[in-house]
């Protein structure tokens, strides 16, 4: 993809990304779960999330993400899962920006495991607060393994994604 | 690999090996189990677990669905619930400290504390 900065190309690329992270999204709805225990999944839907931020900047990362868990909200049909998508996607967000500060394009897949990892411990903190109990945290050992695994895989997506389009470019 | 990226990596391990250790390491006997039953952070029902004598089952409604609980002697389960993922059905049963039975979408939690002599707090 080129680098058109602003007005219709920059929305046109946007539109499109978001649309096929909501397409991966649902289709990974229609999965049976993993494990047995809440908020195991691949999170397939962040390749497109983790390549947004580390090659089009943070902002059009998190526009992407925003409007990808709302409307994954809508369609699923499940607006409690807004929230804890949130509180995930947030944290993970914002470790992920730093990480792009801190290291190159070259290491994309060992920035996604630590993002995946705060994924699920946004996930869990909004559940606390939801549950009004610190009881879920017993997950949190399951949680960060199933996010830095998750976290690996779609990273190394995201990696494969970038090296093409960088070939593509030339 | 620069020095940050062997730094994120060398705390990734960290982590992986530190939850695998608490995986574990992190199963418990609890004696007498009392199952807690809470939705948003309110208790509904605490029930002693070896006190039970026959199955039974308790209906939970949120505004956002609806769950069956199952209660047998010394265990429980969630037995249905009308959310489309099914977590907590799947689940099972539970009958120990080691993690409650969570259904997201209707923020309902069934945790099992230590009744009488036990610690209350070994099981948080």
């Amino acid at each position: 993809m080129g680098r058109p900065g602003k007005g219709a190309g920059r929305l046109t690329r946007l539109a499109l990304l978001t649309a096929i992270a909501l397409t991966i999204f649902l289709a990974e709805a229609q999965l049976p779960p993993l494990a047995p225990i809440p908020g195991v999944k691949l999170g397939l839907a962040n390749i497109v999330t983790v390549y947004a931020v580390f090659v089009l900047g943070p902002a059009d990362g998190l526009m992407i993400l925003a409007a990808r868990v709302f409307l994954g909200a809508v369609f699923s049909g499940q607006m409690m899962t807004l929230l804890y998508s949130a509180a995930g996607g947030l944290l993970s967000w914002c470790v992920l920006c730093l990480l792009r500060r801190a290291m190159g394009r070259g290491q994309l897949w060992l920035c996604s495991p630590v993002a995946g990892l705060c994924h699920n411990l946004g996930q869990l903190l909004a559940a606390a607060g939801v549950m009004g109990s610190w009881a879920v945290l017993a997950y949190l050992p399951y949680l960060a393994v199933a996010g830095i695994l998750a976290g690996l895989f779609t990273g190394a997506a995201a990696q494969a994604l970038v090296r093409r389009m960088d070939r593509l470019k030339q | 690999m620069n020095k940050r990226a062997k730094l994120v990596l060398a705390l990734l391990v960290v982590a992986l090996a530190g939850s695998l250790a608490a995986i574990l390491s992190g199963r418990e006997r609890t004696e007498s189990p009392v199952a807690r039953i809470s939705q948003g952070g309110q208790v509904l029902e605490e029930i002693a677990l070896d006190q039970v004598e026959r199955p039974y089952t308790i209906e939970v409604d949120s505004g956002a669905g609806h769950n069956t609980v199952l209660v047998e002697p010394g265990r429980i389960r969630v037995s249905q619930a009308d959310c489309p993922d099914q977590v907590c059905v799947s689940q099972g049963y539970i009958s120990d400290g080691t993690v409650p039975i969570v259904c997201l979408p209707h923020s309902l939690l069934i945790e099992i504390v230590g009744g009488g002599g036990t610690l209350d707090g070994a099981a948080g």
